[in-house]
């Protein structure tokens, strides 16, 4: 497995435009076989750089949404008890109501540990659970192992997962579980970088179109008062609009004009802020 | 290897751990590490585990490895930091001057061309004096060269144009914004908020009532019925009151407000009132503190469980917090000093803090800030400032 992971370097996927830095730490991550915690503001592709992993590495992807009120059980098995007792009851199944294995449903991370590859782990927005849901999940990460107490059997990861934690910094995470993970803050893309985020989607792009819409993005992203700035995902689907409207011209945006504001800016509020703002920067 | 610039970082108030040092250690003899390049970044993705702490890192960095892989920086990067230099001296000109260890006076006579060029020497002569490894970029923050910083600007993604050498990136500190010790930004607000949610644990109806699970299920006539109940938690009473006259609070409101709204859903009872400079017999609840008043005295009528937050400069004129009749409005005159009536809400809630938007260093010069430290713990509207503030808010009892 040590072989496999430095053999195999990471040097970004199809649809993923890759920092060199932090190339460097999701090899790095990978060699020593730890957890990757990955924060950022919204929209600086925390959530793809999991999915562009497993496309470089041709491994599977499985994903754990966190919700706030999930419990770690929940991502590791779930014991059907409710279909048991049907079963026990009206006998018409074809399971074996004494065996209890049969009602064992994995989870997400279950999952991950009893698949024959090895595969990637996403573990998304892990902030918003409960910091017991961090602390739970130290052991099973640092082990790689759980018990299912149902059936008194553990279950031991066969191959190492590579594992992907992302925050949005919404809460601090407990220390215990920051001191097993490698650490990055993947900050907002530069226009240049942006650039080239643009151009793995539109590789045809105009580079007029793609000039004033960069330009005019990052000055939106200026606006004071704004709630919710437009992220990568906002500008891609911006441009996508713009190239498929037939009317839309590039003077119109070099000369100021912003169509479809509303596909950046999607709180009401900040929509009439941002209304407001581009009347004022006429060029 | 490199355990001294381990000890720098925990030095420095960068928590990191043994085991993590241990980690770095195994990833350099894997021999992944090849460049010191490399080793910045590595070493920052395994030792430190919050961007708060990235600033801090970058400066140890470039301080620690300037012998190893370190230019002098060239004429312009110093003129930068002299221009930068100079706009912090038009900011705040004793704060500069003292850190520089010069006198204010002597300087103020220069005039701004003067100033570049003083600083400039300034800069050069501990360039020259100290690069036998001795820091002149400040670890602490407060010497005048760390302080301002290189790229004024702030952010930059280190990873685009990498033609500069991993001491050079170090030196941008591009982590700048994330530093703890800035002031709460709205930004940042989220963060915080995120922190007063860690008061009230969250359940979900997960929890069997077995008793009441056996009664439907007997009353079922055997047909099992289970019931679910949500776990205790505790959602607590907040009162937050905000100083909204005068200046000097201005700029703070829109965060300090928008802050707690947000907090609305996560606070059974969260009520807001306002004041101007201190508190006398009334709150009010309407920002222009005209149509809703609330009588101090009626805050007895509230649980004594309640986390009364106030967030104020504090700074006024002693005779407003000390004299019988203070208030600088006539009809809040009641013959009762404020002092005495913020004992009376201390002692009300014995949860109460004061947030203060002024920097922390600056608490020593107004005489009412320590009158008014006597009465409730004090902390900064920082981000740090706000983690110790909660922290205190939560202790049992």
């Amino acid at each position: 497995m040590q072989d496999d992971a430095q053999s195999a370097k990471f040097t970004g996927a199809s649809k993923y435009v890759l920092d060199e830095e932090l190339a460097k730490i999701v090899n790095i991550s990978t060699a020593l076989e730890m957890p990757l915690l990955l924060k950022g503001e919204p929209g600086t592709g925390k959530t793809m750089l999991a999915h562009a992993i497993a496309e470089a590495f041709g491994m599977k992807l499985i994903v754990l949404n966190v919700k706030s009120s999930m419990k770690l059980i929940d991502a590791l098995y779930q014991y059907d008890t409710l279909t048991r007792l049907n079963d026990s009851r009206f006998g018409d199944s074809k399971r074996d109501v004494s065996n209890i294995e049969e009602y064992i449903k994995m989870g997400k991370i279950g999952q991950a540990f009893v698949s024959r590859e090895r595969v990637v782990l996403l573990i998304d927005e892990i902030d918003k659970a409960d910091t017991d849901f961090q602390d739970d999940m130290l052991d099973v990460l640092d082990q790689m192992e759980f018990d299912i107490i149902e059936i008194d059997k553990t279950i031991r990861a066969e191959h190492r997962p590579v594992i992907v934690v992302t925050s949005n910094a919404k809460k601090d995470l407990s220390d215990p579980f920051l001191g097993r993970c490698n650490f990055h803050h993947i900050a907002f893309p530069e226009p240049d970088m942006m650039r080239s985020i643009v151009h793995v989607h539109f590789p045809d792009i105009n580079k007029d179109l793609l000039e004033s819409a960069i330009r005019t993005f990052y000055r939106l992203r200026e606006i004071k008062g704004i709630e919710k700035k437009p992220a990568t995902r906002e500008l891609i689907n911006w441009i996508r609009a713009m190239r498929t409207d037939s009317d839309f011209r590039v003077k119109d945006l070099i000369k100021g004009e912003v169509p479809y504001l509303g596909v950046l800016f999607k709180k009401s509020p900040d929509y009439v802020v941002a209304q407001n703002s581009i009347a004022r920067f006429k060029i | 290897m490199f355990v001294d610039f381990f000890y720098s970082l925990k030095k420095a108030g960068i928590p990191v751990s043994p085991t993590s040092f241990l980690r770095l250690q195994r990833a350099l003899s894997l021999g992944l590490i090849n460049s010191i390049d490399d080793f910045y970044t590595s070493a920052r993705a395994i030792l430190v585990k919050s961007e708060r702490y990235f600033d801090l890192y970058d400066q140890i960095f470039a301080h620690k490895f300037q012998g190893a892989d370190f230019k002098d920086p060239t004429e312009l990067e110093l003129s930068e930091v002299a221009k930068a230099l100079l706009e912090e001296w038009l900011r705040d000109p004793r704060g500069l001057a003292q850190a520089l260890g010069i006198d204010e006076k002597a300087l103020s006579k220069l005039s701004p061309d003067e100033l570049i060029k003083y600083f400039l020497e300034r800069l050069k002569e501990q360039t020259e004096a100290h690069q036998g490894g001795s820091k002149w970029i400040g670890t602490g923050g407060t010497s005048p060269v760390g302080h301002s910083g290189y790229h004024p600007g702030g952010m930059r993604v280190g990873g685009v144009s990498r033609n500069k050498s991993a001491v050079k990136v170090a030196m941008e500190r591009r982590y700048r914004d994330y530093s703890q010790e800035g002031p709460l930004t709205e930004a940042q607000m989220g963060e915080a908020l995120k922190r007063l949610r860690n008061m009230v644990p969250f359940g979900p109806k997960n929890k069997v009532n077995i008793d009441k699970t056996i009664y439907q299920t007997t009353k079922n006539g055997g047909e099992i019925e289970i019931i679910f109940d949500r776990s205790l938690r505790d959602r607590l009473k907040v009162i937050l009151a905000i100083d909204n006259g005068g200046w000097s609070m201005d700029p703070y409101i829109g965060i300090v407000q928008t802050l707690f709204n947000y907090s609305r859903s996560q606070f059974k009872d969260l009520k807001t009132f306002f004041f101007h400079n201190t508190i006398y017999d009334t709150l009010w609840e309407d920002p222009p503190r005209r149509t809703k008043p609330f009588a101090v005295d009626e805050l007895v009528r509230l649980t004594p469980e309640t986390r009364f937050i106030i967030v104020g400069d504090a700074s006024m004129a002693p005779y407003e917090l000390m004299a019988t009749d203070g208030s600088i409005y006539v009809e809040e005159r009641s013959g009762r000093p404020s002092f005495d009536r913020l004992k009376f809400i201390a002692k009300t809630f014995s949860h109460s803090i004061w947030l203060n938007p002024v920097s922390i260093d600056e608490w020593g010069y107004t005489r009412t800030i320590s009158a008014i430290r006597e009465i409730f713990p004090m902390f900064e509207l920082t981000l740090d400032g706000l983690e110790k503030g909660v922290g205190y808010l939560m202790r049992k009892n």
